[in-house]
């Protein structure tokens, strides 16, 4: 049954984006398994991974679409509707990094990355994957602010956005370490090209998650 | 006896046919917002709606009848007793079939805008354009633009209060207390006033305006001050979000108030033409004036409250599944904001429409950032329906004329 009075009422535009960090979480996570047995050359698993990685994606892009296309015009929201879409662009942006690693990886598949190299890539990954871990949290504490306009609040809401800045400079630490041993290292410039992109491109998922920290920092701003 | 007595039950059973047509429709906009904050039950919601809207209807709800049945059209048309009964019988009943289809299609109707169309055909076809006070109009299609502006600037005002002064503090619970006379004694006055000044009842006590005012003042403070007391007793503040347990508490107060200034808006609807029809029948003249016997406002309350009982689970049900971030701070300017604009504007004699109160409160809200996501261009779906529904029940009132005519 509808009812004149419920058509102002449309569902939260905060509703989906949790889900849409849910998604991002929980590709994050299937993306570093997929990393470890890329460096333990478990093929078989490897693709079946990837297909995974692969599926989250196209939800979080449907939920994605979905967000946008139901703000119409004249949608009153306690947030900029700018704002909304932009910060939804920086968490979704994380998920096209990972795209970008699984393809820069394919392009290259043997010999892969270096033993050498392996434990600082794995450790590289965890530090990059850390930040997405508070992208809910940030999203649930906003939401309590939203609702109760609470100083305590809100300054929750900005010692996440903190804690996302002080993650994502740590893992800019390990990039730089990464780019710095591949280049003392003797080592064919193909493969040194390869590893110092694909640090690039492992960075860059950090990097997201700490612009999607300053979105919501203009959106709770007074 | 005689054809008289088949005239006046006629009357009756349209009559009652329309106020059921406003219960069932009518009632999502006085309940939902208490439904959806979850202050009230399904169960509590209906019991309220029902046993208020025949409260206000009847002791509250007598000024409104003459402005509706008086304003629009010239008396000159009631001159003949014949064609004022026909007419006010087809009015009636085009009113109610335009309602029920509005109920049928979900539309944002108002029934008061049905019944001032249905009246403008009758008009029309008594007595042609010229009895038709375009002026008068003008005022009424004016109060239909103020009544939801009107509410919307209550319920932005009033949220941004609560934030200033409630949400924001580290002490909100106490905060909440602390002020939660001032909000119930402003609902209390707004109900004394309206009951003192427009009341059969209240003119009675023939007080003057500042006896009148200082009155209600101290009956608000009194129940503002009893409230505040029992709230503090009943709430916990350990809590994490003890003000918005306050804020639960006075929105079941302040869904009363809506269902009060509903019954008491609303009933006029059914009972103005009926009341001719009673008059007519009764009398066998009418003038430019009806005073309405506080039986048949009785008899529309009862009939509103039979359309609530009767939709109202379906509709109360489907509103608690889809209003899901709706809290009781917001709930309760929502609330306030379109009870306060039916009762001082329904004092004022104008015609407003319960559904834009409640529209132009949530809009309020929303403005002043209060909710997550709420759609505003419904204010152009609503626009449109106005210009709607008067034509359409004009028209639908003039075919109704023309059959009626033709056995009458």
């Amino acid at each position: 049954m509808r009812i004149p009075f419920l058509s102002m009422f449309m569902t939260s535009p905060f509703d989906g984006l949790e889900e849409h960090a849910g998604k991002v979480k929980s590709c994050a996570l299937t993306f570093k398994k997929a990393i470890e047995c890329h460096l333990s050359e478990d093929h078989r698993e490897y693709d079946s991974l990837i297909k995974e990685v692969f599926r989250l994606e196209r939800e979080a892009d449907a939920v994605k679409r979905r967000i946008r296309g139901h703000l119409p015009k004249g949608t009153l929201m306690p947030v900029d509707k700018f704002q909304l879409f932009m910060y939804l662009r920086e968490q979704d942006a994380v998920l096209d990094s990972v795209e970008d690693i699984l393809e820069w990886i394919s392009f290259r598949e043997e010999p892969g990355i270096p033993q050498e190299l392996a434990v600082d890539f794995l450790n590289f990954v965890d530090a990059v994957l850390l930040p997405l871990d508070l992208l809910s949290e940030m999203l649930m504490e906003a939401r309590k602010y939203f609702q109760s306009y609470d100083d305590r609040q809100r300054n929750r809401v900005k010692d996440i956005i903190t804690e996302l800045r002080e993650l994502e400079h740590t893992a800019d630490k390990h990039e730089r370490a990464i780019i710095r041993k591949v280049l003392n290292k003797d080592m064919d410039p193909i493969t040194a090209f390869h590893m110092i992109r694909l640090a690039e491109y492992i960075g860059a998922i950090a990097d997201h998650a700490e612009n999607a920290g300053d979105m919501m920092r203009a959106m709770v701003a007074r | 006896m005689g054809q008289e007595f088949y005239i006046l039950l006629i009357g009756y059973i349209f009559g009652f046919y329309m106020a059921w047509n406003i219960g069932a429709n009518d009632v999502a906009n006085s309940m939902a917002s208490a439904v959806g904050a979850k202050a009230i039950t399904i169960r509590q919601a209906v019991f309220i709606a029902g046993i208020l809207n025949i409260v206000g209807a009847t002791f509250i709800g007598s000024h409104v009848t003459n402005t509706i049945r008086k304003g629009i059209v010239t008396a000159d048309v009631l001159a003949d007793p014949h064609a004022a009964l026909i007419g006010a019988l087809s009015a009636l009943l085009a009113a109610a079939i335009w309602v029920s289809f509005a109920t049928w299609k979900s539309l944002p109707v108002s029934t008061t805008h049905s019944i001032v169309g249905s009246m403008i055909g009758f008009g029309i076809m008594a007595g042609g354009f010229s009895v038709i006070q375009w002026g008068k109009l003008g005022a009424v299609v004016s109060s239909w633009v103020i009544s939801p502006v009107f509410s919307l600037i209550i319920g932005f005002i009033m949220f941004k209060l609560i934030i200033r002064l409630v949400l924001v503090k580290p002490d909100s619970y106490k905060r909440a207390v602390q002020l939660s006379p001032f909000f119930i004694g402003l609902a209390v006055f707004v109900v004394v006033l309206s009951f003192l000044f427009k009341t059969p009842l209240g003119k009675r006590l023939a007080l003057s305006g500042l006896t009148a005012l200082t009155l209600a003042f101290i009956i608000a403070a009194v129940i503002g001050w009893i409230g505040m007391k029992f709230l503090s007793r009943i709430t916990d503040n350990s809590l994490p979000d003890g003000e918005e347990g306050i804020f639960r508490r006075i929105q079941i107060g302040t869904s009363c108030y809506v269902a009060l200034a509903q019954g008491a808006n609303d009933v006029a609807n059914a009972i103005g033409p009926l009341a001719v029809v009673y008059f007519l029948v009764k009398t066998g003249s009418i003038g430019a004036k009806v005073p309405v016997p506080i039986f048949l406002l009785l008899f529309g309350g009862i009939g509103i409250a039979c359309g609530i009982g009767m939709a109202g689970h379906r509709v109360m049900s489907t509103i608690g599944e889809k209003i899901t971030t709706l809290t009781n701070s917001r709930g309760f300017c929502v609330d306030f904001s379109a009870a306060t604009t039916v009762l001082i504007a329904s004092k004022m004699g104008l015609p407003v429409s319960t559904t834009h109160a409640a529209v132009g409160g949530v809009m309020g809200v929303g403005l002043a950032r209060g909710l997550e996501a709420v759609n505003l261009t419904i204010i152009f779906r609503i626009i449109a329906y106005w210009v709607l529904t008067v034509p359409a029940a004009a028209i639908t009132s003039m075919v109704i004329y023309t059959i009626l005519e033709y056995f009458l």
